[in-house]
């Protein structure tokens, strides 16, 4: 940049040509996504745990689910009777915990991928009806998300677990719904920031359709927001998903879902103890990675947003 | 001003005429046959079934029963819990100081640490202190917390024996009958040496547990707020007056900064009590989150749908409180409209 500035100042013309050619959007998106250490730190720890999903039938080294009779609570590796068959030791049920924790990835993964595609769909299509059109469909939509924000998320999505049963689908359409309003305020709110802008008069006065004004002229200009809300979404997701399987209300064994792993983990915290760190350890991690990696996207999407 | 109160109140009542619909419509969803569901029974003779379908009112069109429990509700009556027979709100009002307390002593805790801390690292901003708390911040608000719990009780508890590991207070030892339901303030009424402190002692680890995430908030925000406020032109005027940087910050910048700060507090309330469920489960804490959860369990729809009822409705009210606080505090907002 340092060279570029001297060009400027020597040479008007190249000055002039620097400022029509700017940096391609994507390239400056990640020259400043760049500028922060953390979230670059978050994406590859993302990245490692994305792998982990992907090619779980590779890298783990037993079956999630197989259950060592012989092997019931053996500890991991470092430790006294350790051994290198079962790297992070065995649960109470004999099962391998690495291969869980491994496997548990995509059950988590793909928890808060649903999730937050669903609910970036739904609520921002629902957040645009609310913004443009009449008062009722708004005041409805409105209301319904004020109640679903009356209840505490965790208190919906046991209600509704409740109703439906604990199972992963249900899982996911719990924690969808008690995200909802937040996607829904917000698109309705950037929605109605883009309305009266100019732009959107002078589309109108040329006569652009209803649909037409809603998705092409305004949708790709309130995207910002919601992309960092999904990003910032799917660990939450991720968190909720986890506290009702660790509730019994989740995903149900054996399926290898890292909260579920915790839920009767209670009675190892003086024997053994692997069997409570490692599972919530994955959660944390995974958490983590993906809220740094969210905050640098939001700093790099929306300058305005940044939190200095 | 009063009309500005006046207006928020009002405001609330759609919501809670949809809260009343949802948790009605709720029930019905249910699997399985309506009256047995509120009944608790399984395999009733026809007879038994239909005098129940009776006395439940179910036999009467939808809108009736809709109309008679919005009936109920506004005379405190949030129906009969199955396992207990007790009334839910009786139920509701035994448990609820339990939470009351820990919620308390939750955000105390996270208040406490998480307001100077937030200054200090936007005073000094950029220093290892800032980054090492934003690290923490970020990691506090990742936690899964529940795990976080398990850990503590597991360190804490368990292997250094500091704290005890469940409960509100020893009951071996100290025994005394419930006046506020407050476990602290009953423990010092009592007038029994030590309960006091024992019931201290048995909330650290939950308060910790549960207050780790509005700390990590409350920090985040305190700390983004006053780097805005610093920057300010009246915080430069009170700085070339030469008042003591104590008294700009402490004074000038703090008081301002504060504002957004409440309003994440008041936001905090419902995160605390979905947190509470988890906090109550982890800590055999007897508060409202054990009994929905327990009450799921047991299969108890009636106490399961009140109680959302309920829960729902302190949320909605704090919410209201803390908005008018705002208002009051924060003058701009009345002006405004």
């Amino acid at each position: 940049m340092g060279a570029d500035l001297t060009t400027v100042a020597l040479a008007p013309d190249d000055a002039a040509a620097i400022i029509l050619s700017p940096p391609s959007p994507s390239l400056a998106f990640w020259a400043a996504f760049r500028e922060n250490k953390g979230a670059v730190f978050g994406l590859w720890l993302l990245a490692l745990v994305v792998a982990m999903a992907l090619l779980a039938g590779f890298i783990a080294p037993h079956s999630p689910i197989e259950q060592f009779r012989d092997a019931v609570k053996a500890p991991p590796v470092w430790e006294a009777g350790g051994s290198w068959r079962y790297i992070l030791g065995t649960d109470g049920a004999g099962r391998d915990m690495l291969s869980r924790i491994i496997y548990g990835a995509r059950v988590s993964l793909f928890i808060g991928l649903s999730v937050m595609s669903v609910s970036f769909v739904i609520g921002g299509a629902l957040g645009l009806i609310s913004a443009m059109s009449g008062a009722v469909a708004d005041v409805a939509i409105t209301r319904v998300m004020d109640l679903i924000m009356a209840v505490p998320s965790l208190v919906l999505a046991i209600l509704v677990v409740a109703i439906l049963g604990p199972s992963l689908t249900n899982t996911i359409v719990a924690v969808t719904i008690a995200y909802l309003p937040r996607y829904v305020r917000l698109m309705r709110a950037s929605a109605l920031g883009e309305l009266n802008k100019d732009y959107v008069t002078a589309a109108r006065v040329v006569g652009v359709g209803w649909l037409r004004l809603m998705m092409i002229t305004i949708l790709p200009n309130c995207l910002a927001p919601l992309i960092v809300q999904a990003a910032l979404g799917v660990s939450d997701a991720i968190l909720e998903a986890a506290a009702l399987g660790f509730l019994g209300l989740g995903a149900q064994p054996p399926t290898p879902e890292w909260g579920s792993m915790l839920a009767d983990s209670r009675e190892f915290i003086r024997s053994n103890p692997w069997i409570v760190t490692f599972p919530g350890l994955a959660i944390l991690i995974t958490v983590v990675a993906i809220n740094l990696t969210g905050d640098g996207l939001r700093d790099a999407l929306d300058p305005k947003m940044r939190r200095s | 001003m009063l009309a500005y109160f006046f207006r928020r109140i009002l405001l609330t009542i759609p919501t809670f005429v949809a809260l009343m619909f949802a948790t009605f419509v709720a029930i019905r969803l249910v699997p399985g046959d309506p009256v047995e569901v509120r009944v608790g029974e399984h395999g009733m003779s026809p007879e038994r079934l239909a005098m129940f379908r009776h006395e439940l009112g179910l036999d009467l069109p939808v809108w009736k029963q809709f109309l008679s429990y919005v009936w109920q509700l506004l005379h405190g009556d949030f129906g009969t819990s199955l396992s207990t027979q007790q009334k839910v709100l009786t139920e509701f009002l035994t448990l609820f100081p339990a939470t009351l307390e820990l919620s308390f002593f939750a955000l105390m805790f996270a208040l406490l640490i998480g307001l100077p801390t937030g200054v200090i690292a936007a005073v000094r901003r950029g220093s290892y202190f800032d980054q090492a708390l934003m690290s923490l911040a970020t990691i506090g608000y990742s936690m899964p917390i529940f795990w976080w719990g398990l850990l503590l009780i597991m360190f804490v508890a368990v292997n250094l024996g500091l704290t005890p590991v469940s409960g509100r207070i020893d009951l071996i030892q100290y025994y005394f009958e419930p006046v506020t339901g407050f476990m602290t303030i009953d423990a010092l009424l009592s007038d029994q040496p030590g309960a006091f402190l024992d019931a201290l002692h048995h909330l650290v680890l939950p308060a910790v547990v549960l207050g780790t995430v509005p700390l990590a908030v409350i920090a985040r925000m305190t700390r983004s707020s006053m780097l805005e406020v610093l920057s300010e032109d009246y915080v430069r005027t009170a700085r070339a007056k030469g008042l003591s940087p104590l008294r700009v910050i402490g004074l000038h910048a703090l008081r301002n900064a504060l504002l957004p700060v409440v309003t994440v507090i008041g936001l905090q309330t419902s995160a605390l009590l979905a947190g509470a469920v988890l906090t109550e489960t982890i800590f055999s804490w007897p508060g409202v989150g054990k009994w929905l959860i327990d009450s799921i369990s047991r299969r108890d729809y009636p106490a399961l749908q009140g109680g959302v009822m309920l829960v729902s409705t302190v949320v909605i009210l704090v919410n209201v409180m803390v908005d008018l606080l705002y208002g009051a505090i924060n003058p701009r907002i009345l002006h405004g409209r």
